[in-house]
């Protein structure tokens, strides 16, 4: 899974720590999640999304094939 | 002007370090006491069961303080605790073959949390740098 979080980040010009405490979670998780170490489950992805006002689909991208109809 | 004493339980940090001071103070009383001589067989009995008391007060608050982490530092704790787990049974059970090659002395039990603490503080660094 990719994520667009730091681009997003980026463009408000919020800190780690600001986006962390911005969605209750360590400044570790943020940093494992934008360097795509860490697949967020449900509830954090959408309080990511959330938070710069997107839906999750805009946010993270899924990038398995294997799921695609043939 | 009123004063407020702020509770021990809001305070988790100082919590857990206050009751581990306790909790060791205990263990470590309870281990002098029973290398005491002249103490009757159901008094030594006491003495190895008054640590478990504070043991589990600290087992509370270590529990308590893990459903207050969020998500991913779960997902770290976990790994670490499973490398600890498992470096844990492999160094037991390697003593236990170097006990049985007579090259060691038998393992003393009380000791053994030692070797889980130092395996969770080596699986966490392990955890925590396949994130970053």
């Amino acid at each position: 899974m990719k994520t667009r979080l730091r681009v997003l980040r980026a463009e408000k010009e919020w800190t780690q720590a600001q986006l962390a405490e911005a969605v209750g979670v360590s400044r570790q998780a943020i940093i494992a999640i934008e360097n795509g170490k860490y697949d967020p489950a449900l509830p954090l992805a959408f309080k990511l999304a959330r938070a710069f006002g997107k839906n999750v689909e805009e946010v993270f991208v899924w990038e398995d094939d294997s799921l695609q109809e043939k | 002007m009123t004063t407020t004493t702020p509770r021990i339980s809001s305070h988790p940090a100082r919590a857990f370090w206050a009751v581990l001071g306790i909790g060791t103070a205990i263990d470590i009383t309870a281990g002098w006491l029973l290398r005491q001589p002249g103490y009757i067989p159901q008094a030594r009995v006491l003495f190895a069961l008054l640590p478990i008391p504070m043991n589990l007060v600290l087992v509370a608050l270590i529990v308590r303080r893990i459903r207050q982490l969020d998500e991913f530092l779960r997902h770290v704790h976990l790994e670490a605790v499973a490398i600890a787990f498992l470096l844990s049974g492999v160094a037991v059970f390697i003593y236990g073959y170097l006990q049985q090659a007579q090259v060691v002395h038998p393992l003393n039990f009380g000791i053994v949390w030692i070797f889980m603490v130092v395996f969770y503080g080596i699986g966490y660094v392990i955890a925590a740098r396949h994130y970053r």
